[in-house]
């Protein structure tokens, strides 16, 4: 038998276009980077730079933590009410008089849990990733709001409050915390072999099992990563504004889904990247920065959001569907 | 006039068929002339030349990748050809979207069922095309409507049913329905069999007949040699790209096909490999657990296990249950003679088990991911270190399979759904050759899948065979067990009900125990 003719239609290699995506994405922030600081003075100064890096560090850990999920063809909608409510909670164990170091562990201890949770529902109780993370983004905020007894606890340890505020080699310790989080994010999800665990239960969950994939314990752990990056953010968070407060980052989960997706992942699972999330954050971040220096309307901002994901998602479905 | 005719004359009307497009029965209606189409350098069709008749079953076949898909593609309108003419009733044709195909009566069914499976089966029958009365569905005239033609084809299905409740192979005859009930003058059968029962084979057989008594043109592809013979006016044969022959189905034979198709005769492609039997390797003992039911047997070293039924019969289910997928009700597994409990998956990939399951697309292969990662999944256990997967191996151990294999592809990074039924079907068995396995259970292996990869195929049980390994044959294809089981278990009903020695009973014995009758 003649082997000579290949396959029928051959789509270019898929990690080719990844990169290509990346470099499309790392194009349009340095371009969204060179038009601000052409058309106003204030972007390039290391004061706005540092405040852009910081407002989109937070974002871009969510985002990561998202993607882990979103990969498995599921959903976090909950992180936003974790960051709120796990700001209360590293406030309140700080007011209580436990160590520093106790309380940030105690904190993203809570963050596993809460990420346990969401996987005990979606894998033993057989709930939709989008209805349990539902149900806990509502329950959070009030069991917040109950410890708090509706106010804020505010945050006396001067160490702490002074982390957000440092640098370290010139940029900020929160967009270290960024790379932190980003490096060993990495590591699992490209050159382990849980990261290819995730693809494959994001992409068919019945194959994976078969083939000795413990799908359970893959989505445990999607769910687990997410909410302790997002209780991650709540411990920065708490330490940026130096109080503890339920209400606080309403609607982050969707700037991270946003995130998430403007950076390359597929809603439907089984495509997604580190970088990519992170890109997309910064991008984000940069256009509210930017719309605040040119004076923009922040309604504005909240639309030119929306129409930059449908734009970014659509080029993205164009190439996907071009390289069929 | 039946119920059929009467509805596909209604959307005659609607299509307004020009006059002038009517072609007399046996009169070319479609002519390809020198069409062919390339893919960068890749010439999936060389320029091929192939005329269609009014009222003719035409039969396409060849191995996977000779271009098959590319026909179609290109006749549905899917893709636009690179060059050539088409001429439809003598005047040339562009065809270059789906619509202008289907506006000009070209409609094709797939292998795979593209219907809602939420809806209702008249729903779909009528689905784009619904009867309405002041903007409002008729929803009880519509289910009336296709009760009738479906009683009228005689396929005994019910038109109020939600179409996910049907089997595959029902959903397949309310697809075919559908298109027949369209007005349609030229339709396309990819596989149409592949899922189907027997009985359900041959209402769909008794359609196409009537179809094409009616004058529309069939084309069907198979991979069945026996459907073509049974069904076929003509056959025409691809390979490699090229159209090497069409024949009136009177004046050729099996053997002539198949040497077109792959220069190979059909005694190599039933190549069984006689190896002396080892000691036992499992043995169940009264296994039961849901859709199987005490069932008994055992394999050994060096043997092959055929186990033969009709789709539901309860074989894919013992598989899936000796593999650890299924709970186990009642009943023992022994292993080397030791009685072991399967739990799940891994603890029977741990004890030596490997299943290639039977739907490539539910249950074989992530579609959506790279080759590599297909091949690799069961054994990045095995490709880490820590934490952290070597790389090179991993490539190393993707390639490997894919060049023994014979997967056509240009790389590893390919996603999985490029591939063609029978290069999909390699990959799902080199993630289990990567693996390694002493009971390797293959379920429906050869199903959408060409005769040169089937003999490879075959080829590579004689190869596990000789390794000591020890094999189950779950299959529908009555020859393909037959001819290589050591041992054939007949399952009906969930229960295994009779077992045969190899070739010690008759075709029809071992049908007659699968039917029940």
């Amino acid at each position: 038998m003649s082997v000579e003719t290949t396959t029928e239609s051959a789509p270019a290699p898929r990690k080719g276009t990844n990169i290509l995506l990346g470099l499309t994405l790392l194009g349009l922030l340095l371009a969204l980077w060179l038009a601000l600081g052409l058309s106003t003075a204030a972007f390039w100064t290391p004061n706005n730079i540092s405040n852009l890096l910081r407002q989109g560090a937070m974002t871009a850990i969510l985002a990561v933590g998202q993607t882990f999920v979103i990969i498995t063809a599921g959903i976090d909608l909950s992180v936003g009410a974790i960051v709120g409510f796990t700001s209360v909670i590293i406030a309140w164990l700080l007011q209580a008089g436990v160590p520093l170091w106790a309380s940030i562990l105690l904190t993203l201890l809570i963050g596993v849990a809460i990420g346990a949770f969401h996987g005990f529902g979606i894998v033993r109780m057989g709930l939709p990733p989008f209805i349990i993370t539902l149900a806990t983004l509502t329950s959070l905020r009030g069991i917040g709001l109950l410890i708090t007894n509706g106010s804020t606890i505010s945050i006396s340890h001067e160490g702490f409050t002074n982390f957000s505020r440092a640098d370290f080699l010139g940029v900020p310790s929160l967009f270290w915390m960024v790379i932190l989080v980003a490096i060993p994010a990495f590591v699992f999800l490209h050159l382990s072999r849980f990261g290819r665990y995730l693809f494959a239960v994001g992409s068919n969950g019945e194959a994976a099992r078969l083939s000795g994939v413990n799908v359970n314990r893959t989505i445990y752990l999607a769910y687990i990563l997410s909410a302790t990056c997002a209780a991650l953010v709540g411990v920065l968070l708490a330490s940026r504004i130096g109080i503890g407060n339920a209400t606080q980052a309403e609607g982050w989960e969707l700037q991270a889904i946003a995130s998430s997706v403007i950076g390359g992942t597929s809603l439907f699972g089984a495509v997604g990247s580190v970088h990519g999330p992170l890109l997309g954050a910064f991008i984000l971040a940069t256009i509210n920065n930017g719309a605040n220096l040119l004076n923009v309307n922040s309604f504005w901002q909240r639309i030119i959001t929306g129409l930059l994901i449908i734009v970014i998602v659509y080029f993205d479905q164009l190439r996907r569907r071009g390289s069929r | 006039m039946s119920s059929l005719e009467e509805l596909s004359h209604r959307h005659e009307d609607k299509a307004k068929l020009a006059e002038s497009d009517a072609v007399p029965r046996g009169a070319p209606i479609l002519e390809l002339r020198g069409l062919q189409k390339k893919y960068g350098l890749v010439e999936a069709l060389k320029p091929a030349t192939v005329t269609f008749l009014a009222g003719e079953i035409h039969a396409i076949v060849g191995e996977n990748g000779a271009g098959k898909s590319t026909l179609i593609k290109l006749l549905t309108g899917v893709i636009r050809r690179t060059a050539g003419e088409v001429f439809w009733c003598g005047r040339p044709v562009q065809l270059a979207t789906p619509n202008e195909a289907i506006s000009r009566g070209i409609n094709a069914v797939h292998q795979e069922v593209v219907l809602c499976p939420h809806l209702s089966v008249a729903a779909n029958m009528f689905l784009g095309d619904e009867m309405n009365r002041f903007g409002l569905m008729r929803k009880s005239a519509m289910e009336r409507a296709a009760q009738a033609v479906l009683d009228d084809l005689g396929f005994q299905l019910p038109a109020g049913a939600l179409l996910g409740s049907l089997t595959i192979g029902q959903q397949q005859l309310v697809a075919t329905a559908r298109a027949a009930m369209r007005g349609i003058r030229f339709l396309i059968f990819d596989e149409p069999t592949a899922y189907l029962t027997r009985q359900e084979s041959a209402q769909l057989f008794r359609l196409i007949r009537r179809l094409r008594d009616q004058g529309v043109t069939i084309v069907y592809i198979s991979h069945r040699m026996e459907e073509v013979f049974e069904l076929a006016d003509r056959v025409s044969v691809l390979r490699d790209g090229t159209h090497v022959g069409t024949r009136l189905i009177g004046e050729t034979n099996e053997n002539e096909l198949i040497a077109l198709m792959i220069n190979r005769s059909i005694e190599q492609i039933y190549h069984k490999e006689t190896v002396p039997p080892g000691d036992v390797i499992v043995e169940t003992r009264g296994l039961s657990g849901p859709g199987f039911e005490d069932v008994s047997l055992s394999v050994r070293a060096g043997e092959i296990v055929g186990l033969y039924g009709l789709i539901g019969a309860g074989r894919s289910e013992f598989a899936l249950g000796l593999y650890g997928r299924q709970p186990i009700s009642a009943g023992e597994i022994r292993w080397d003679g030791k009685k072991v409990v399967i739990p799940n998956e891994r603890a029977a990939m741990d004890l030596g088990i490997a299943l290639a399951p039977e739907s490539r697309r539910d249950q074989g292969l992530c579609l959506n991911l790279p080759i590599g990662l297909n091949i690799n999944l069961p054994v990045y256990r095995r490709l880490s270190s820590g934490l952290v997967i070597r790389k090179g191996d991993e490539a190393e151990n993707a390639d490997r399979q894919i060049r023994d294999l014979r997967i056509k592809t240009p790389s590893r990074r390919v996603l999985a759904s490029a591939m063609s039924g029978g290069n999909q079907q390699k990959i799902v068995i080199g993630k289990w050759l990567s693996h390694g396995a002493r009971l390797f259970i293959f379920d429906e292996p050869t199903v959408g899948v060409d005769v040169g990869t089937k003999a490879e195929i075959y080829r590579l049980f004689g190869e596990l065979l000789k390794q000591g390994a020890g094999i189950i044959l779950i299959s529908s294809y009555l020859p393909e067990v037959y001819e290589l089981s050591d041992r054939l278990h007949v399952f009906r009903g969930g229960r295994l009900v009779a077992s045969h020695n190899h070739r010690a009973a008759s075709h029809e014995d071992v049908l007659t125990q699968a039917i029940g009758i």
